[in-house]
């Protein structure tokens, strides 16, 4: 479903002509619904290449194949809506709207779609997903009225309230305690598991990485399975 | 859950941000909506103004100094079916019993209850015809009388000849009466009529008109009529022209049409002694067997040694009636005389006469002429020859008993006449001693009036009914001042036309609207920047950048339309506070007028509209630049760290380029005018100033953008940390920095070119054309003020500095077309001059003239020949262009007293002047074209300074009784400056208000930098800078960017003001003007300061920890 061929990304830098490499010959494959962690010291380049991944952002070389498409034949509306339908973004801060109830922020990203669905659908799904992380007795609650956790297991339905084949996680859990840090572990394990949505989740916590599945370790710019080290 | 409920959440949830928003969008849309609805405001008072000048008056018969049967009043009112007033309106005087309290041009109105049907008020005299009089409030104010108190009114007392004409006796020009103050008039009762489109109330006595008819020896005449409207709207000019045409009779053109039995003749004569030429001409036309009549009041007769005083000599056309005086066959040369001549000076046929008379000249000159004639025939003292009907009623003449009791206008030398004359007089009465030809005698005595005293028919051939019908057919009553004009219309129109004060008020109102839309782009903007990771979240999960702006433009939408509607409420306030400034503080801008609130629902509606637009503007630029950042950026915040990215070289160069080719254009602009004087430099250095601004606000984006070369050096102090921080937020720094620029720009503009009217006043090419004094009298003075006789017969020769010269001035009453009048004056003043007395004073210097070779000898344009219909005028500069919105060469259509249309064009334009609100033409020009006007109604007094207070009481008493009323040429100058100083006041204090939102902008610009950067000056204090330090770094950043906005504003308003501080009338007032921008620079720090405080207050530290 997803494959990365050589994948490179550097940054121009007032100290280096060269630029600042950051990834090197990239190449990866993940099919549909497995999950993959990819660990990393700060600084690795995890989260760039998640958001390559998530067509927030291009490579400066190699080829990202979603589906089959390359993403860098398709324009930015092509994008979006890539990004819109078929994938879903779960970030270290949960970027909730503090001004929308949980029910609500769950829905937003069902405004950017020009697709007509159908409302009643729409909020059905949202209320099952809440449902499914406990949060169904929230869903009337602002952000600011919910715990860490709680904030970040509403934008984990968030993300899926579109259906998306992929599901991306930036450091999920940096913000949270252990226990909260394991309930969202738990969480991302089973929607895998149950939606069948393909799981790509970039963390520095090794526990979180080896409770959800098969882990990667980016280190210099490259990407190796943690097994082969 | 959709986009519209999300843009409410986010309305209610970041509802501190945006009221501040909604209550910029007030403020923009109240100042909008509020300078309109002052022009509504302003529009509808002069509306108010002629319901209350004209009650329901559609069209009026204007008084030409002649006057009609009050009858033709009703005839009109049958046939127009409508109310028709009949008005005795003269010029006078008017002054409490003590003498204390004088005031001269007052309107004196005799009228009945006509009068106040037409103004749907009561009539205030009943039935109490009495010594009474009611006059209008601003009069009753002016004297400071009220009911049952005594006035004395002198009234003009008009002559049946005009009183140029010197055969008409100059005493008793005016009657004087003692009478009680019946009622006051206020607006309501109809005591503001006037016909002049002027808003300032006219002075008004009204008193009633059989009484002023019996005071004026005018039995059922009048002067004036006013034809009201009807509700069937049937009351046209065209109809009610018709009607007077139909119904007008000889004796409403002052003609009269008697049978003289003894002579067998029907005769038409006139009440002004001479026959109007329209008249005489149809008059001449009804039969051939006509004889026009000239008949002249001749100082002598002379044969030789012999000579006979003081004689009526008739020049008539020949007739070949048996008979007849004049026969066809007598020549021009010859005279024919009776008998009584004969003998007395001895004369036979055959022999020479010499007659001597007097030439009609201006302001009443004589000049003594003499004419030889040959003796045809001597006729016996019989019929034909004895016909004293053929003296016209010469004033003074025609009533006298005796010689010795005459008192024509002409000095007679009473020594001369002897007993045979008294006797002569006595029993022929005023028989022509002597007859020439018609043709002979129109050579020696037309004048403007006619050329004819009398037109005789001979009765066996015409009846009474016959010449009377064919007269009125024939002459147009135009012709003789009988025709409606549309005072309602004219006046409807001066309104419409007036200044739009909704315009000005909206113009200098701008930079307060300016204001308010950067300070609602600048907090509605730092709202959207503070929902950075909301608008990266929004992106990143599938939203596209333009649909993430359209979600923030419709919640600011949301924001302008609840703010506009707000405002348009707000607006009426803002309306409310104009007028009462314009009732108050700034009651120069109005005259002193009471401006009415009226709002229009169509202006609250455009104001809301344009509100709503320009604020939906002001957001769509605020918006463009934001969720064009990639959204991994604003979701780590990284986004908010990288204004100091580097800008493309193009975006860095664009300021650069727009500061170049502003200077370029202001190097063209200053080589094209820099030299010149014309008016056009002022223009010129204006938009030389606002390119400066510019330019200064592109080399401030230019010099900002260059941040990024600063960055390979480090920052080494304070100041330096300071600039850099200032580069972060170009955007914000710059919205700053130029709208303090553009404030001090204006401010400063403003104030510069606040000149001193009266700077080189003393000057002849100055507006007071170097003259001392400036007066107007109620009552025409005929002499001239500068001749030896007059003074002496005024009492002024032993009082009067001998270095006193009058230049004097003719006036036909029109519309004020100063800037004293709101409305647009239809038909300004007309002014009779001499040209070559203004010329050889070389007094008021020409602003420009249509032909430049003659600019040294300008006023010797309205002598210019430009055909029968044309006038050439002059007016000065602010009645041309602001009062008349004319220009060199444009015309103005005028009709005058006989009814027919002509142009005047304007050839010349002074400078601003003490004649504004006037144009004028030459005087020859003005006698033919108004020749009823008579006697001179302006005075320009040349005196010097020294003696001036002297002269001008020694005037003011000497001509007391015409209701003179001098004033210092200086002061009359320095009033009409007033209107401007006070606009330029209006602008500065709402400009002030433009910089106090200004202020409040600045503050908030801090706030939020400082805001924006908590963490930031956490960390400094963290490290060890204490908070003096930092308060440091924070004034150099915004102080840097105040004073660059400081320095770039007062050098375009410097160059902006260039020619006006160069020009010796300038007064800017150096010391305000520093001290106002040392305000602004105060309230700026104190804005630095405060939002410091707030920003870097206990919890800083908190803040680092926090993050």
């Amino acid at each position: 479903m997803l494959k990365l061929i050589k994948v490179a990304k550097s940054y121009e830098s007032p100290a280096d002509s060269a630029g600042l490499t950051v990834l090197k010959d990239i190449t990866l494959e993940v099919g549909e619904g497995e999950s993959l962690v990819i660990v990393g010291p700060s600084g690795s380049g995890k989260s760039t290449l998640l958001n390559i991944i998530g067509a927030l952002d291009r490579p400066t070389a190699g080829q990202v194949l979603f589906d089959g498409r390359d993403l860098a034949d398709l324009d930015e509306a092509e994008l979006a809506r890539i990004r819109n339908r078929e994938i879903g973004f779960v970030f270290q801060l949960h970027h909730l709207l503090p001004q929308c109830t949980v029910f609500e922020n769950v829905l937003v990203p069902t405004l950017a779609s020009k697709e007509s669905r159908s409302r009643k659908d729409l909020q059905q799904r949202a209320g099952d997903l809440l449902e499914r992380v406990g949060l169904k007795d929230w869903q009337h609650h602002r952000p600011g009225e919910l715990s860490g956790g709680q904030r970040q297991r509403v934008a984990v339905v968030r993300a899926l309230i579109n259906g998306p084949k992929l599901l991306l996680a930036d450091e999920p859990t940096g913000s949270l305690d252990e226990q909260a840090s394991q309930n969202i572990a738990k969480l991302l394990t089973e929607l895998n598991r149950r939606e069948g949505v393909t799981l790509i989740v970039v963390t520095h916590s090794l526990t979180l990485a080896e409770s959800i599945g098969h882990v990667m370790e980016l280190s210099a710019g490259l990407l190796k399975d943690r097994s082969q080290r | 859950m959709s986009l519209w409920s999300l843009v409410r959440r986010s309305l209610g949830f970041y509802w501190r941000t945006n009221i501040a928003v909604l209550l910029t969008a007030v403020v923009t849309t109240a100042v909008l909506t509020g300078a309109l609805a002052v022009g509504d405001s302003v529009r509808y008072s002069l509306k108010m103004m002629v319901r209350a000048r004209l009650g329901a008056t559609q069209l009026a018969l204007v008084p030409q100094n002649r006057f009609f049967t009050a009858g033709l009043a009703a005839d009109l009112a049958t046939d127009l079916d409508t109310a028709v007033a009949p008005v005795l309106q003269l010029r006078g005087l008017v002054a409490n019993s003590a003498g204390t309290s004088r005031a001269n041009r007052v309107e004196v109105l005799g009228v009945d209850e006509r009068f106040y049907e037409i103004g749907a008020a009561t009539d205030p005299f009943g039935e109490d015809a009495g010594e009474r009089v009611v006059l209008n409030s601003p009069l009753a104010a002016r004297l400071g009388v009220g009911v049952g108190d005594e006035v004395v009114l002198r009234v003009d007392r008009p002559d049946r000849m005009p009183r140029d004409v010197p055969l008409t006796p100059d005493a008793d020009l005016s009657i004087a009466a003692r009478l009680t103050v019946r009622a006051i008039a206020a607006d309501s009762q109809f005591g503001r009529f006037s016909l002049q489109a002027n808003q300032v109330a006219a002075l008004n006595a009204f008193v009633p008109i059989q009484w002023l008819q019996e005071k004026l020896d005018r039995a059922g005449q009048a002067n004036m009529l006013l034809v009201a409207a009807n509700p069937a709207d049937s009351v046209t000019l065209t109809a009610a022209n018709e009607a007077l045409r139909k119904r007008w009779q000889l004796s409403d053109a002052g003609l009269e049409l008697r049978q003289l039995e003894r002579q067998g003749v029907l005769e038409i004569r006139s009440r002004r002694v001479f026959i109007d030429q329209s008249v005489s001409d149809a008059a001449l036309k009804i039969g051939d067997d006509a004889v026009g009549v000239l008949a002249y009041f001749v100082n002598e007769l002379r044969s030789g040694e012999k000579a006979t005083p003081y004689s009526m000599v008739a020049a008539m056309a020949p007739s070949g009636q048996a008979g007849a005086v004049v026969t066809t066959s007598m020549r021009d040369d010859e005279i024919v005389i009776n008998q009584w001549l004969a003998d007395d000076i001895e004369a036979g046929v055959g022999d020479s006469i010499e007659v001597t008379y007097f030439a009609l000249g201006p302001m009443r000159k004589l000049e003594e002429r003499k004419a030889g004639f040959r003796v045809l025939k001597i006729l016996p003292m019989e019929q034909p020859a004895v016909d004293p009907e053929l003296m016209p009623d010469f004033p003074g003449l025609a009533d006298a008993d005796n010689c010795r009791d005459w008192e024509p206008g002409i000095p007679i030398d009473l020594d001369k006449i002897r007993d045979r004359d008294e006797d002569y007089w006595d029993r022929y009465r005023g028989t022509p001693k002597a007859f020439i030809t018609l043709e002979a005698g129109r050579e020696l005595w037309s004048n403007r009036y006619g050329n004819l005293t009398a037109v005789r028919y001979p009765l066996g051939n015409h009846s009474r009914e016959s010449v009377e019908k064919s007269l009125s057919q024939a002459v147009d009553p135009a012709s003789v001042g009988l025709f409606l004009q549309p005072v309602r219309q004219r006046g409807l129109q001066a309104g419409d036309q007036a200044t739009d004060f909704g315009q000005l008020f909206l113009g200098l109102s701008m930079f307060l609207v300016l204001s308010a839309l950067i300070l609602m782009a600048l907090v509605f903007v730092f709202g959207v920047e503070s929902r950075g990771r909301q608008i990266g979240m929004l992106l990143a999960v599938g939203f596209s950048p333009r649909l993430v702006r359209g979600l923030f433009f419709i919640e600011g939408g949301v924001l302008a339309v609840l703010g506009a509607i707000a405002g348009a409420g707000g607006g009426l306030i803002y309306t409310k506070a104009m007028i009462y400034g314009l009732a108050t503080l700034w009651r120069g801008a109005v005259a002193g007028s009471e401006i009415l609130f009226h709002a229009e629902p169509v202006t609250l509606l455009i104001g809301t509209l344009s509100g709503i637009l320009v604020a939906l503007i002001a957001i769509r630029l605020a918006l463009r630049k934001q969720a064009s950042r990639p959204a991994r950026e604003l979701l780590s915040g990284i986004a908010e760290e990288q204004f100091l990215a580097v800008a493309r070289a193009g975006r860095r160069r664009r300021g650069l380029w727009v500061a170049l080719a502003s200077i370029a254009a202001a190097a063209v602009l200053l080589v094209l005018f820099g030299a010149s004087s014309s008016r056009a430099v002022s223009a010129a250095f204006f938009g030389i100033g606002v390119l400066v601004l510019i330019a200064g606000i592109g080399l401030g984006h230019t010099l900002l953008a260059a941040g990024h070369f600063g960055h390979t050096r480090p920052v080494v102090s304070l100041s330096g940390l300071g600039l850099r921080n200032a580069m972060r937020r170009r955007g914000r720094s710059l919205a700053l920095a130029g709208l303090l620029a553009c404030g001090i720009f204006l401010v400063i503009s403003v104030a510069a070119n606040r000149h001193d009217p009266l700077a080189g006043s003393d000057r002849r090419d100055s507006g007071t054309g170097g003259f001392s004094l400036f007066g107007e009298s109620a009552i025409g003075f005929l002499q001239d003020l500068n001749g030896e006789s007059t003074r002496q017969s005024m009492g002024l020769a032993d009082h009067l500095p001998d270095d006193v010269s009058v230049v004097q001035l003719k006036v036909h009453d029109g519309d004020d077309a100063s800037c004293f009048n709101l409305n647009r004056a239809q038909r300004p003043r007309l002014l009779g001059v001499e040209p070559e007395k203004l010329l050889t004073r070389g007094a008021f210097g020409f602003a420009d003239v249509a032909d430049k070779s003659r600019l040294k000898e300008a006023w010797s344009l309205l002598d210019l020949d430009l055909g029968e219909n044309v006038v050439p005028a002059v007016g000065d500069y602010p009645t041309v262009v602001w009062a008349l919105g004319k220009s060199l060469g444009d015309d103005l259509e005028y009709v005058d007293e006989k009814g027919q249309t002509f142009r005047l064009r304007l050839v010349g334009m002074i400078n601003g002047s003490i004649l504004q609100g006037s144009l004028l033409i030459s005087a020859p020009q003005f006698t033919k074209r108004y020749p009823s006007e008579d006697g001179y109604r302006m005075y320009l007094i040349d005196t010097p300074e020294d003696t001036a207070a002297e002269a001008a009481e020694k005037l003011s008493f000497a001509m007391r009784d015409f209701g003179l009323a001098l004033v210092p040429a200086k002061q009359r100058l320095a009033d009409f400056s007033t209107v401007e100083h006070t606009y330029l006041s209006i602008f500065q204090m709402l400009g002030g208000l433009g910089l106090v939102l200004g202020s409040i902008g600045l503050g908030l610009v801090v706030l939020r930098n400082l805001l924006d950067r908590r963490g930031e000056l956490g960390m400094l204090r963290a490290v060890g800078f204490d908070k003096a330090t930092l308060a440091r770094v924070v004034f150099y950043e915004h102080w840097g960017l105040m004073l660059y906005g400081l320095a770039c504003g007062s050098a375009a308003a410097l160059m902006a003001v260039g020619p006006a501080l160069r020009s010796g009338g300038s007064r800017v007032p150096y010391l305000s003007l520093a001290t106002m921008v040392l305000a602004i620079a105060l309230s700026g720090a104190l804005w630095v300061w405060l939002a410091a405080k707030v920003a870097m207050g206990p919890k800083i530290l908190e803040a680092l920890r926090s993050e």
